[in-house]
Parts: C-alpha cells; sequence; structure tokens
C-alpha cells in the first residue's frame, strides 16, 4: 500500500503509522459519561470506505486524514488533518 | 579527584576508516564522505506566519525558504525542506544559529540541530544503485533532479536526503541523520555498496 502525502508525494506504508478512525470527536464537558466511554473506547470496524488519520513520522511528520477502503486498500482522498502543518489556520 | 579530558569527535569517528572497502577490483562505484564543522537550525514557522518566515529568509539569507522538497542554495547556508512550513538552515560553523535567533524572531520557533546530526555525502557512478537498496524513493534524474529533497526513512531511520550539484558528470546525494544513528546507517550503506567497492574520503569539512 501507498499512502500520496500531499506534502512529500507518494510513499510506502512503512513510513507512516496509523492512529485509526478519524471520526470520533470529543464529547463536550457536559455531554454525560455515556458519550465520553463512546469516544474513548468503542470504535466500528468498518469493512469498507473509512477515514483514518494516519501519521507520516518517517518522512514529514504531518497528521494526514486517509479515505481507505479497509477491504481492498482502495485510497480515495489523502488530505493535511486540521491543524497540522500547512493546514494551520491563522489565529 | 578525577580530572575529565573532553575531545569533540564527530558522530561517525569511532568507525569511519578512510580508503577502500568491499570489492577493491576496478574504479570504486560508490564514494562515502562525513562532512562536519557545520551548523544546523531547524525552523518551524508559528501558526499563520509562513509568508512572514519566507520573507524573513529572503532578507536575511538572500533565497524565499522552500515552500516545498528542495535545498535552495541561498547566501552562506543551504535551505533545505523538511516539511510542510519548516525547514533547515545548513552552514558552515560560525554565527548561524545566532543569524538565524535574529532573522526569525517572534515568527518561528528554531531548534539547534547542529550536533544532533550527521551529514554523509554519497558520490560515484553507483551511488544510485546503493541507495536503490535502502531507500524505497525514485531517485531517477527524471524525478529528482539537482536540488530535489526529501523527508524520507532509510533503514527504518528518519532522514533529509536532497541531491546537490553534480560532480565529474555524476550525481551527488547528500544524507542528513540523527547522529546517533549515523554509526548503524553507515554500516548498511558499506554493506549495501560492497559490491561495487566504496571509496571512504577522510572527513572534511562541509561547504555550501
Amino acid at each position: 500500500m501507498r499512502i500520496a502525502c500531499p506534502f512529500c508525494g507518494p510513499r510506502e506504508n512503512g513510513e507512516f503509522s496509523y492512529l485509526g478512525d478519524a471520526k470520533p470527536k470529543r464529547p463536550g464537558p457536559d455531554a454525560g459519561e455515556e458519550a465520553v466511554y463512546d469516544y474513548v473506547y468503542l470504535r466500528d470496524n468498518v469493512a469498507g470506505e473509512m477515514e483514518e488519520f494516519w501519521y507520516h513520522g518517517g518522512g514529514c511528520r504531518s497528521w494526514l486524514k486517509v479515505r481507505r477502503n479497509t477491504v481492498t486498500h482502495e485510497i480515495f482522498s489523502v488530505e493535511a488533518a486540521a491543524g497540522a502543518g500547512a493546514a494551520k489556520a491563522a489565529s | 579527584m578525577v580530572e575529565l579530558d573532553w575531545t569533540a569527535t564527530t558522530p561517525l569517528s569511532r568507525i569511519h576508516v578512510a580508503g577502500r572497502h568491499g570489492a577493491a577490483q576496478g574504479a570504486a562505484g560508490v564514494t562515502l564522505a562525513e562532512l562536519s564543522d557545520f551548523e544546523l537550525v531547524q525552523v518551524m514557522a508559528r501558526r499563520g506566519q509562513w509568508g512572514a518566515v519566507a520573507q524573513a529568509c529572503a532578507e536575511a539569507y538572500g533565497k524565499a525558504a522552500p515552500a516545498r522538497p528542495q535545498a535552495v542554495t541561498a547566501q552562506g547556508a543551504l535551505l533545505v525542506w523538511s516539511g510542510p512550513d519548516q525547514f533547515l538552515i545548513l552552514s558552515p560553523r560560525g554565527a548561524a544559529v545566532e543569524k538565524a535567533r535574529t532573522s526569525f524572531s517572534g515568527m518561528a520557533s528554531l531548534s539547534e540541530q547542529s550536533d544532533g546530526r550527521s551529514l554523509i555525502r554519497i558520490s560515484g557512478f553507483q551511488a544510485r544503485d546503493l541507495l536503490a537498496k535502502v531507500c524505497s524513493l525514485d531517485l531517477h534524474p527524471a524525478v529528482f533532479p539537482v536540488d530535489a529533497a526529501a523527508a524520507t526513512s532509510i533503514d527504518h531511520t528518519a532522514v533529509n536526503l536532497w541531491r546537490g550539484e553534480d560532480s565529474s558528470g555524476e550525481a551527488v546525494f547528500f544524507l542528513l541523520v540523527f547522529a546517533t544513528f549515523a554509526e548503524s546507517l553507515w554500516r548498511t550503506m558499506l554493506d549495501s555498496g560492497a559490491e561495487y567497492g566504496i571509496a571512504i574520503d577522510a572527513s572534511g569539512a562541509w561547504q555550501p
């Protein structure tokens, strides 16, 4: 599997490390225990397309958001994760 | 009281042996050299400050900071892209750190890496054959021309790799690696290039 890093170009997957599902969002302070439990522990085991975080630690050290088919390893899109490198918004 | 005698050495000084290594017949296919006496500063633009950093770089070094994987020859320094909104300044020993500090004050975070990295020069007509064994990038001149740079992994170690000016019509590659990983990478390259015959130059100072 090769991932086309938006900053470096296509690279072998050995340069990346995998974080997992990019969907979970940290719940607000009033969301309750159930929502926090879900956010911390529960993950869907998707067979098909999903959005994932990958870290290009063996390259430009950017966090990437990759949309990938977990069955075929086909990659549909790769973009810089929000807050990473050039994707940072001006404060 | 024990008297401590500090001697400055280079990262490869324990295993570096100048001379011929590997296949002894014919011309050496690969020439390796450890380069020292440089100052290295990692520059990382602060949030939303990349434009200002590129501009400040143009004023201080005569060239804008590289925004894509490139090694840019500037005034008295080499500017090597190392990731989005960040690059390395490689200069001969001198006042490079102080110059970077004043040039990018308030707009970038700097980290001095002068003694944290080892710089290796790889040349010779079979340099690319050696690198092909350990590096997954395509280094053919059509896609990796002079001044191309990459942040990649070699031998499971993160490195900065770039191509310098050709020497005698042959490609010259430079490799910047963490000092404590340099011995391991050096040994890997000696093994990989043994079949081509390796000439190891005496260590010398890096020149822009």
